[in-house]
């Protein structure tokens, strides 16, 4: 019988059984071992403010930094500092990661080192020609003296972050069978996490961990069962691929990851019952890829909605008592808050145009109105296949309990009949009307505190926040937005180009760097010096 | 008159039904279609870039029997029988094998690795834009140019990656034009489901304030059919070849010394509101240093997907497509 569990490799090193141990004993190696330039994998459990060590900026995808130079009262004097052009026709959709000054910046087949300071490139490495899709890119990864790409054909190269020159490079997927990556991969002490993509073919979700040193496999996640494995729980579906970055508590030592929409993407009929592991969040051990709990956001997904948007994690009290929670504003148009030890649902509220569900089952799941399931006369569906939101990221502001999301009120046709097969997409769906929203979400209670028009279509945006009560974003016109965060209201606007990537910010030499991807520009604004 | 005509000098002449005489993208969509990064990520809308058809003018009542509708199948929906190639070509297989590949890299996310459609791009095998195609006399300036307000990157490739795209492209048009069905077809018999008697007590009830069977959607069925005919009944995109890209909506402009100025909506933002006077003349402000109304036709319809039940839309269809 198939589970849902881990292939561990033959050769797999097991970690220390105690989690808070064995990040002592790293911070001493990293300490002894490691040059102060290189990057020490502890610095993403205390991101310094110099930096934005990770996809993310840290392990909670919170998107919310401390710095406070930059606040409402002066954001308006905020001026451009630097702006790097990746002379690329495609849009950037990649968020940078920053270490000792030097910024990595990614597209498909590229990645760039540059000064964080000037803008300057140091240098610039170019994967070779190759298959794959080349749709876009999330980002880059940094260990040591090592920086990480994934490319189009499903690959993982290695770089050295001194001069760009590949390592190693080690295969993630077979292309050939239909997967490629974008993915940024996430750093967990000496696991390298990378995920892939891949649902115009009925191919199984995947996860790997990689030794980030060797380049070496060190287990497998698989959210739907691989080729050859009886199925005892996806009901006959593919797909649920991990292509967003995960979050991670050190503490529990587990990895949050979400899996995306089963394969055959709009035939249902042929996949019967939930299709687990798709549409979900999983808890995983990072030491072993182990199945520790799973929440289903989307059972029975026929829309193409994904549940990859970033599991955001918070400490707080919730219903009375002090909780370990996940947040999650899913692609299905719902708002999700788990219990992240147990993965326990405690609040599902719709945060977008939503008519999919009649109602929530007492697991916290929205049930599946099946007339709603792609027909061949045509159903009439919100969202759209694109999501209430999409892999852009949300931020979480502790100071006014809200989690900030990109959202779409959406609506498309969805059909779907047999003579559509079952292979890939199996079936058609046509937008109809999208709005962008940037909606405020109370995590107590999923209430909406406020809403900000984005003047058109799905925004692209991603949101950041600071301790200065200052929200950081983009509209679907095409300006970079800085937003008070309490209330939501505009308060410095910039017109360049639709924000592709999600805004982050860190500090050096005491002055505090904002940079926003505007079209295929990369954006500095600062206070002027 | 001057080119350089400041906004405060527009004439006052009345804008007539503007939208009846143009094709548009709806004007909350100008700003993001203007912007719209290449390729859009996974998030863009298909209303943005989805497939396009047609536009007639029955947006408005009162409308003057509109002109036929220009023979146009780019980017038509499915259910459209595909133009046939209109200049035979043969291409070396191993041109075509190059083709496929850098296809898979360039293309396919968005059109399919069959050229058949994909996420958000539309099936290259039903456009006119390929049937019109002589050995890349059409295909190869559009890769070169893109087309960024649909969402279309402009490529930056090898002239022998441009000429082995169009093999491979016209390669799949061939194999489409002789087989039948399609992975994204929708036919207008499987639209049939609707009952027209419902359909026409909900039209008299919701549709009435701006349309009117014997007059702007008189004849309609003999226009549209199908998927296309559901789709403008949703919501009327705009055609694929829309230039330039204006709406059916209407802005009235109040400026600070009283004078008003009024166009087609070409563009809106939080921060600027910009315009298109009868005289083709383009104007913008500041939206904080002016006062301004939006006459939206198309809200109506936003308004309408909130209450449509599925048996509803099917019912306004059969009702509509009774309009012959």
């Amino acid at each position: 019988m198939y589970s849902p569990t881990s292939r561990p490799c033959a050769d797999q090193r097991r970690a220390a059984p105690a989690a808070a141990r064995s990040f002592a004993v790293l911070l001493a190696l990293s300490a002894g071992l490691l040059s102060a330039q290189e990057v020490a994998p502890s610095l993403l459990l205390q991101p310094t403010p110099d930096s934005w060590p990770t996809y993310h900026g840290d392990y909670s995808g919170r998107h919310h930094s401390a710095l406070k130079q930059i606040t409402p009262d002066n954001v308006r004097q905020m001026t451009l500092a630097w702006a790097f052009n990746t002379n690329l026709t495609q849009a950037l959709k990649s968020t940078p990661v920053v270490a000792n000054g030097i910024l990595f910046l990614t597209a498909p087949d590229n990645l760039w080192a540059i000064d964080a300071r000037t803008g300057r490139q140091l240098w610039r490495y170019t994967y070779p020609t190759n298959t794959g899709f080349h749709i876009g890119h999330r980002g880059a990864a940094v260990r040591g003296d090592l920086v990480y790409l994934t490319t189009p054909d499903a690959h993982l190269v290695a770089l050295d972050v001194r001069t760009g020159k590949p390592r190693w490079t080690v295969p993630i997927a077979d292309a050939k069978r239909g997967y490629w990556s974008t993915n940024a991969p996430l750093v967990i002490r000496n696991h390298l996490l990378v995920g892939v993509s891949g649902d115009f073919d009925n191919v199984p979700g995947v996860l790997k961990s990689f030794d980030p040193e060797t380049g070496q496999p060190q287990w497998t996640f698989y959210s739907t069962p691989p080729v050859g494995t009886p199925d005892s729980i996806s009901g006959g579906a593919t797909g649920g691929q991990m292509w967003m970055t995960g979050t991670y508590d050190p503490e529990l030592n587990l990895v949050y990851v979400g899996t995306g929409n089963p394969t055959p993407v709009l035939n249902g009929p042929v996949r019967p019952g939930d299709n687990k592991w798709t549409g979900s969040i999983v808890a995983l051990n990072p030491d072993t890829g182990e199945l520790r709990w799973g929440f289903q956001a989307t059972p029975h997904d026929t829309h193409d909605w994904d549940a990859a948007e970033v599991p955001v994690l918070v400490d707080a009290v919730f219903g009375g008592r002090p909780r370990k929670l996940l947040l999650q504003a899913s692609r299905n148009g719902y708002f999700f808050v788990l219990d992240r030890a147990t993965g326990e649902n405690l609040l599902t509220k719709p945060f977008a145009r939503a008519n999919w569900a009649n109602e929530i089952g007492s697991d916290g799941r929205p049930v599946p109105n099946v007339a709603k399931e792609p027909a061949r006369d045509g159903r009439l569906v919100s969202p759209d296949e694109s999501g209430g939101t999409n892999y852009r990221s949300p931020s979480f502001d502790p100071a006014t309990g809200t989690l900030l999301v990109s959202a779409s009120d959406a609506f498309a046709i969805y059909f779907f009949k047999p003579e559509h097969g079952a292979s890939g997409w199996a079936g058609a769906d046509y937008g109809v009307h999208a709005r962008g929203v940037l909606r405020a979400i109370d995590y107590q209670t999923g209430a909406i505190k406020w809403s900000h028009d984005l003047s058109g279509g799905s925004g692209a945006a991603g949101v950041l926040t600071t301790a200065s009560g200052l929200a950081f974003t983009g509209d679907s016109a095409g300006n970079a937005l800085a937003l008070r965060t309490a209330d939501g209201k505009t308060l410095w606007h910039s017109g360049l180009g639709r924000v592709g990537n999600t805004p982050i910010t860190f500090e050096l030499d005491g002055r505090q760097f904002v940079l926003f991807g505007g079209s295929s520009v990369l954006y500095a604004f600062a206070l002027a010096p | 008159m001057s080119a350089l005509r400041p906004p405060g000098q527009a004439p006052r002449a009345p804008v007539k039904a503007p939208w009846l005489t143009r094709s548009g993208v709806p004007p909350l969509l100008v700003g993001a279609v203007r912007h719209l990064p290449p390729c859009l990520l996974l998030a863009t809308t298909l209303a943005l870039v989805g497939p396009f058809h047609p536009l007639h003018a029955e947006v408005a009542a009162n409308a003057p029997a509109p002109a036929p509708p220009p023979e146009r199948g780019q980017n038509s929906p499915a259910s459209v029988r595909p133009p046939l190639t209109a200049a035979d070509q043969e291409y070396p297989a191993a041109q075509i094998e190059a083709g496929r590949t850098v296809f898979a890299a360039q293309c396919a996310f968005c059109h399919g690795r069959d050229t058949a459609g994909g996420e958000s791009g539309p099936d290259l095998t039903r456009s006119l834009l390929v049937a019109s195609d002589d050995r890349g006399d059409k295909i190869a300036p559009h890769l070169i140019a893109g087309r960024l307000e649909k969402g279309m990157p402009a490529f930056v490739l090898p002239a022998a990656d441009v000429a082995a795209i169009v093999a491979f492209v016209h390669d799949q048009k061939t194999k489409a034009d002789h087989s039948v069905g399609g992975r994204r077809s929708v036919e207008p018999a499987d639209l049939q489901t609707g009952d027209k008697v419902a359909g026409q007590r909900y039209f008299e009830a919701a549709c009435t304030r701006c349309h009117s069977a014997s007059g702007d959607l008189a004849g309609l069925a003999k226009r549209l059919e199908g998927l296309p005919l559901l789709r403008r009944m949703l919501y009327p995109t705009p055609a694929a070849d829309a230039e330039p890209a204006h709406g059916p909506q209407t802005v009235r402009v109040e400026l600070p010394a009283g004078k008003v100025i009024t166009g087609k909506l070409a563009y809106r933002d939080e921060f600027t509101i910009a315009l298109v006077d009868a005289d083709g003349w383009p104007h913008s402000w500041p939206t904080d240093r002016v006062t301004f109304t939006v006459d939206d036709p198309l809200a109506a319809h936003v308004a309408q997907l909130e209450k449509y039940t599925d048996q509803d839309m099917h019912d306004v269809l059969a009702y509509l497509q009774t309009l012959r």
